[in-house]
């Protein structure tokens, strides 16, 4: 275990009841992993599920507090990161809340200081929605 | 790698490094293609950001398509010294060793 959700705050912009990453479990420069219990309280829950909406947040979250928790790690000043745009999003089946989720990000491209990445948020092993994103770090 | 493996593999590399013309109507085709634009548009003395739109984000799309189709790498900085699609073919042309 890398980090909390009360570190992960120190990375990403985002605060509760945004947060959508419990844990950043495992980061190197080529795989970030998290999870994130979905409370049946989360404002991204709709009857009953948890929706894309909140599947995207998860990766971009994930991805966001992996790349400043590596910023720190490596002695420099973390910085927050964004979405810029998210493509190829197929939704394979949106979870129950009262479930712990896990997520793996994987940066395929880097230019400057926008990255492409891929995520994929599953549970139990099953694939939820897998998608690409582009990331500015800022 | 079996000696076999490594003749196809030779004679795919020769036959690549033989059609420079090849590579260009690739790329004005997946650019025509992915930027939505007429091909007819894209030629060696056309301006590469203008004529695709490029954006910062697009840039991105860009290096993955490049890779994607022509199995070449490109970095930011190889991108601050291409302003037509002929600088681009000349860099592709470099870094494929045509």
């Amino acid at each position: 275990m890398l980090l909390v959700k009360d570190n992960i705050i120190d990375f990403i912009p985002h605060r509760a009841p945004f947060v959508m990453v419990d844990h950043l479990i495992s980061a190197t420069r080529e795989r970030f992993e998290s999870d994130f219990y979905i409370e049946e309280s989360n404002e991204l829950v709709f009857q009953g599920l948890f929706q894309e909406g909140g599947l995207l947040e998860n990766i971009a979250q994930t991805c966001a507090a992996s790349f400043g928790y590596l910023d720190q790690a490596d002695g420099s000043e973390p910085k927050i990161g964004y979405i810029g745009a998210i493509s190829r999003v197929v939704l394979h089946a949106c979870p129950p809340h009262s479930v712990r989720i896990n997520t793996i990000v994987t940066p395929t491209h880097q230019l400057g200081n926008i990255f492409m990445v891929t995520g994929q948020n599953f549970l139990d092993g099953r694939l939820l929605l897998e998608c690409e994103m582009k990331i500015v770090i800022a | 790698m079996s000696v076999s493996e490594i003749n196809f593999v030779a004679m795919y590399v020769k036959d690549f490094k033989m059609n420079l013309e090849e590579v260009i109507e690739q790329t004005r085709d997946f650019l025509s293609e992915e930027f939505e634009i007429d091909r007819d548009l894209i030629l060696p003395g056309s301006n590469l950001k203008d004529t695709l739109d490029l954006d910062s984000l697009d840039y991105v799309d860009l290096v993955v398509l490049i890779e994607e189709n022509l199995n070449v790498k490109i970095s930011g900085e190889d991108f601050k010294g291409i302003v037509t699609f002929g600088d681009f073919y000349n860099l592709v042309q470099k870094k494929l060793g045509l």
